[in-house]
């Protein structure tokens, strides 16, 4: 990366660090945001997907780099080891990416033309080829070969597509439906390796899917937000997409593996879920066997205002790890709150906040007033400050 | 307290790890061995962080003179209601 292009973008991680997820170039957890000198030879990064512990990172030119634990396959490269650098994916070069997920150990990737790539761990039929096999490259999913494809969200062990255009039936799953993150059948639908229509959201207008350890979300233009898969908070699982009764049009979704976050179109951030930040903090948790408190089976959502600080403050940008959340204000502040164990909160401890806490980085002056984006894998945090 | 609640059927057998295994919101693997199964242990640790999971499982099915078979069913490769 010559100077030129380190100027334009600052890449901090923090968290997890054990399988190289955090590119640093070493295994350490590292409970302080971390600015790493170089990611990309091609041009600053658009975007970020993390996984379980595996990172997707797009380029301007719809190239594709992946670090982090690649024992499944899940970088792409052709072999099941992990990297602490970024490297290219080779195999998806001649293709421009557009669209890309991480999983739990799987990872999606949709190209221009509406084409769809999965590899990584296939062991619940998530990489949709029709098998349980794992693959070591991506593979073009043929099922949609017919049916251009816009979006991928890969969770814990299945994945959503979102076709591209207008379609009756706008959204698919494969993969494990043990919990109803599926949303193909009102019957308990323990797998499946082939890709089956996502019920409930027939003709909707959808513009972006969702998913996490086993939940499953869709938001449609209108600001509607359907969910499906594992009840929040010990709510009763939900097999067919369920429309979420928030009482405002939700601008973006977040999903934890005991959480979602949920931003307003004002700059609000909701929870639904855990009361604060997950299962984790959440004392009332019992066994799921006794789960009778959701009363005639109505999922029971608790949803809860974070606040982010004085009241004209508003969030631009959410992003939801396995057991931690955090989001970009407008005055150009990082937040995290939840699960720290890991220093996944980057604020120099590993402590767990049930409030939001200011995330500082250094060298962040050399930015100037850029805004900084938040994303979240499993047990650790990026951000990116780029440059106009 | 207890993370999760999971089945044995949902844990995955890990060859390398000699260990029935679940997802960790760390990014690592709960981890519970035949042994433990054996003796009637239900806690699955994660060697990264405190967490643990609560393993369900049916005792009888890890004895040593069981006929039964410890694995669990491996997951169906087409879809099965």
């Amino acid at each position: 990366m010559d100077e030129e292009e380190e100027q334009r973008q600052g890449v901090w991680s923090w968290g997890a660090g054990t399988d190289g997820q955090l590119a640093t170039g070493s295994l350490q957890d590292e409970i302080i945001p971390r600015f790493i000198r170089s990611l990309s030879a091609y041009g600053p990064i658009v975007s970020l997907s993390c996984g379980g512990a595996h990172v997707i990172a797009l380029t301007p030119g719809g190239r594709v780099l992946t670090w982090g634990r690649g024992t499944s396959g899940q970088l792409g490269h052709g072999e099941s080891v992990s990297s602490s650098q970024a490297n290219v994916v080779k195999e998806l070069e001649g293709f421009v990416i557009t669209h890309v997920s991480a999983g739990w150990n799987h990872s999606g990737f949709v190209s221009e033309t509406g084409a769809i790539f999965t590899c990584g761990d296939g062991s619940f039929g998530q990489l949709g080829h029709g098998d349980s096999n794992s693959q070591l490259y991506p593979r073009q999913v043929a099922y949609f070969a017919s049916k251009p494809v816009e979006q991928v969200a890969c969770g814990m062990r299945h994945t959503l597509v979102l076709l591209a255009g207008n379609v009756e039936h706008p959204v698919y799953g494969f993969g494990s439906g043990k919990r109803g993150q599926l949303g193909i059948s009102t019957d308990n639908v323990k797998s499946t390796s082939l890709p089956q229509i996502t019920l409930g959201l027939e003709n909707l207008k959808i513009i972006s899917i969702h998913a996490n350890g086993d939940h499953s979300s869709a938001l449609s233009a209108d600001g509607s937000l359907y969910t499906w898969g594992r009840g929040f908070r010990g709510a009763l699982d939900t097999y067919i997409p369920c429309l979420s009764d928030v009482a405002f049009p939700v601008s973006k979704v977040a999903l934890g593996w005991n959480h979602a976050l949920l931003l307003s179109r004002e700059g609000d951030v909701f929870m639904l879920g855990g009361d604060r930040h997950g299962a984790l903090s959440d004392p009332q948790k019992m066994p799921s066997t006794a789960d009778t408190s959701s009363s005639a089976g109505e999922p029971e959502e608790n949803i809860t205002q974070i606040i982010s600080g004085p009241a004209n403050v508003k969030v631009v940008q959410i992003a939801a790890g396995a057991e931690h959340s955090a989001f970009i204000t407008d005055n150009g502040s990082i937040m995290t709150l939840g699960w720290g164990e890991h220093g996944q909160l980057g604020l120099g401890d590993t402590n767990d906040q049930t409030a939001p806490q200011v995330v500082c980085l250094d060298r962040i002056s050399a930015w100037g007033d850029a805004t900084p984006r938040v994303y979240c894998g499993s047990g650790f945090s990026f951000v990116l400050m780029t440059r106009i | 307290m207890s993370y999760d609640d999971v089945e044995i059927e949902d844990m995955e057998w890990n060859q390398e790890l000699q260990a029935f295994t679940y997802p960790c919101p760390c990014g690592d693997l709960f981890q519970i061995t035949k042994e433990d199964l054996r003796l009637g242990e239900e806690i699955a640790r994660c060697p990264s962080c405190s967490l643990y999971l609560t393993v369900i499982y049916n005792m009888e099915d890890f004895q040593e003179n069981s006929n039964k078979k410890a694995e669990p069913p491996k997951p169906q490769p087409v879809a099965v209601a």
